[in-house]
């Protein structure tokens, strides 16, 4: 009789405990989603006010001045993201050859450990390398700085899903090439590649979601401008640093507004890329177990 | 990893078949392949040593141990001490992991353990786009949601009778390592979250459904089966974690009060490291105060160094034991 009731009382407690931990969890889920909704909300509701087509087409004006853009941050965004990339894809996919598909044993690793030490430099310290690397150099900020800073956080996303991407080639596919005598650049260029490049893709997808948003390595590489340039040798501005330029001044109505209108640019392309990557790549992992 | 992707090599048999003089593109492309990747490392190398070169003039003007141990801050009279941005940043990191460990875990554990597939999967799916808000609209988002939100939170701590804890005594400004804290841990709660996932889904059915047959409460078994078995990657993803919040720049700069002090306080404001070269760096024009900025720089940058490479030893040890969970 005892034991039965000390076995219920027991089990009553274990049952109180399992459905306390699970309204834990309830909670800790909710607070982790309420940022997203949180930033988004404000996002949407701040963002709109300012935000027209105008705003991404016009130069920029005064601080106080209500119809200012930010066409020379969609510029400098675009073109040092473009040469960014121009840098980042060769360079990445060919460490990611070199690693997988020419083993070239100690050689290798040490390029692919200094891709890896890149990938956890803080965003600001890349800034300072790069100031260091360049714009002592070119004794000048430049929008060519700002695109290799990018380039550098671009870089290691890159190399890794390429290389992630050149392991999962089929077994048969390589025998097949073999079987074939294809020389090797055939085989990487005609086969492995295409069979991979929705992968590929992914990565250089999420790479320029994570490049665009980031303002720390552009702060003293690219500087900020405020015209309208398109000379990458000379100073210009990005949709972060546009941004985070108007935000310091957020005592100014209308800076304010700009700092969320730009924020909702911002925040919809990153978001947009990022979503795209994830897609990619949910669809390159389906095709890859079919094949 | 690369060692054992031996099965798919085309290196022996291809050679056997294959007429060198029929693939004058194989040297060209290999040429390229190895020119690209040395260039990539020779870069990083400049990069480095150019940094550390800058860095090492400001020893012409204090000593390494001066500027470490330092607490003062001025550059108008070129005083450069790096602790208090040392110290804030320590701070905050640890105030971002105390807040965002037990919410990843409770999240991670909702989203794997009990939620169905269909609504867990979204919900994580949510989570991770919190990762790709770029820092500087948290940091703008933080002094116009956060700071104001959290300062009767503050203020109520600091005169309740905790406040006679120097930790968290008042006055209260607003910005401060808390605030700065809390924006952190909503910023790395998607990779700890994530990874924590990964390592949670990866406990072998076999081992719950043992543990379910002994009569165990589902709370029983996470406790005695999945914890037990996720814990390497957990602390991986914590790790992981740590060491974006060290790094983490422009949102920290937005909240946390710019101020170069050393607080006892969590409610007062202060400095990180990389707050710190980003505010000061472009307009600093005292003697040395580029190279002091620089000299963080390279602080910080071992500080996420040593912090990657115990990531990496982890989970390498982790890999090993259980041929688990990716948590790069």
């Amino acid at each position: 009789m005892f034991a039965e009731r000390v076995l219920r009382a027991t089990g009553r407690r274990r049952r109180g405990m399992d459905r306390a931990i699970y309204a834990l969890c309830i909670v800790a889920g909710a607070l982790a989603l309420l940022p997203l909704v949180l930033v988004l909300a404000y996002l949407l509701i701040e963002g709109l006010k300012g935000w027209s087509l105008g705003f991404l087409v016009s130069p920029p004006g005064g601080i106080t001045s209500k119809n200012s853009g930010a066409l020379n941050a969609i510029i400098g965004t675009l073109e040092m993201t473009g040469i960014g990339l121009a840098i980042a894809v060769p360079i990445g996919m060919a460490v990611a050859l070199y690693v997988v598909e020419f083993h070239e044993g100690r050689a290798a690793l040490i390029v692919r450990a200094a891709v890896d030490l890149v990938a956890g430099i803080p965003s600001i310290v890349i800034g300072l390398f790069i100031y260091s690397l360049i714009v002592v150099r070119m004794g000048h900020y430049s929008g060519i700085a700002g695109s290799v800073a990018l380039a550098l956080i671009m870089l290691p996303i890159i190399a890794r899903t390429s290389e992630e991407m050149f392991k999962i080639v089929p077994r048969r596919m390589r025998e097949g090439t073999m079987a074939l005598a294809m020389p090797r650049w055939r085989a990487i260029g005609w086969v492995y590649i295409p069979t991979v490049a929705a992968g590929i893709m992914t990565g250089i997808v999420l790479a320029v979601s994570r490049a665009v948003g980031e303002t720390a390595p552009l702060l003293f590489t690219s500087l900020g401008s405020n015209f309208v340039v398109t000379d990458p040798t000379r100073p210009m501005s990005a949709l972060p640093l546009y941004m985070f330029q108007n935000a310091l001044n957020i005592g100014f109505p209308a800076a304010r507004q700009r700092a969320w209108a730009a924020a909702l640019t911002l925040v919809a392309i990153v978001l947009i890329f990022n979503i795209l990557g994830r897609w990619l790549g949910r669809r390159t992992l389906a095709s890859g177990t079919r094949t | 990893m690369t060692a054992e992707t031996a099965p798919g090599r085309p290196e022996s048999p291809a050679a056997l078949v294959r007429h060198r003089g029929l693939s004058v593109g194989d040297p060209i492309l290999k040429w390229t392949v190895r020119i690209f990747s040395w260039l990539a490392l020779a870069a990083v190398g400049v990069m480095l040593i150019d940094t550390a070169g800058h860095s090492v003039k400001l020893l012409q003007h204090t000593s390494a141990w001066d500027f470490l141990s330092g607490t003062v801050w001025q550059p108008a009279s070129t005083i450069y001490g790096a602790l208090p941005f040392v110290y804030g940043t320590v701070v905050t990191s640890i105030i971002a992991l105390i807040f965002a460990v037990p919410l990843s875990l409770g999240a991670a554990l909702l989203v794997n353990e009990y939620l169905p597939a269909a609504v867990g999967a979204p919900v994580a799916y949510a989570i991770e786009l919190l990762a790709a808000v770029p820092s500087v609209v948290y940091g703008f988002w933080g002094v116009v949601v956060v700071v104001p939100a959290l300062r009767p939170v503050q203020e109520a701590i600091a005169s309740s009778p905790l406040g006679a804890i120097p930790v968290f005594a008042g006055p209260v400004a607003g910005p401060s390592y808390f605030v700065a804290g809390v924006v952190l841990t909503i910023m790395i709660l998607p990779i700890l979250t994530s990874v924590a996932r990964d390592s949670i889904r990866s406990t072998p059915r076999i081992q719950r459904e043992g543990a379910m047959a002994l009569g165990a409460t589902h709370w029983e078994t996470i406790r005695h089966v999945v914890l037990p078995f996720a814990r390497g990657g957990i602390l991986a993803g914590i790790i992981l974690g740590l060491s974006r919040a060290i790094g983490e720049t422009i949102a920290v700069l937005f909240v946390i009060g710019n101020q170069p002090q050393i607080n006892a306080s969590i409610f007062s404001p202060g400095y990180t490291l990389p707050s710190v070269i980003a505010s000061e760096f472009a307009e600093a024009n005292q003697p040395f105060h580029p190279e002091a900025l620089i000299g963080l720089g390279v602080v910080l940058f071992i500080m996420s160094f040593v912090v990657n490479l115990a990531a990496r030893a982890i989970v390498e040890r982790f890999e090993r034991r259980a041929g688990g969970a990716d948590v790069r």
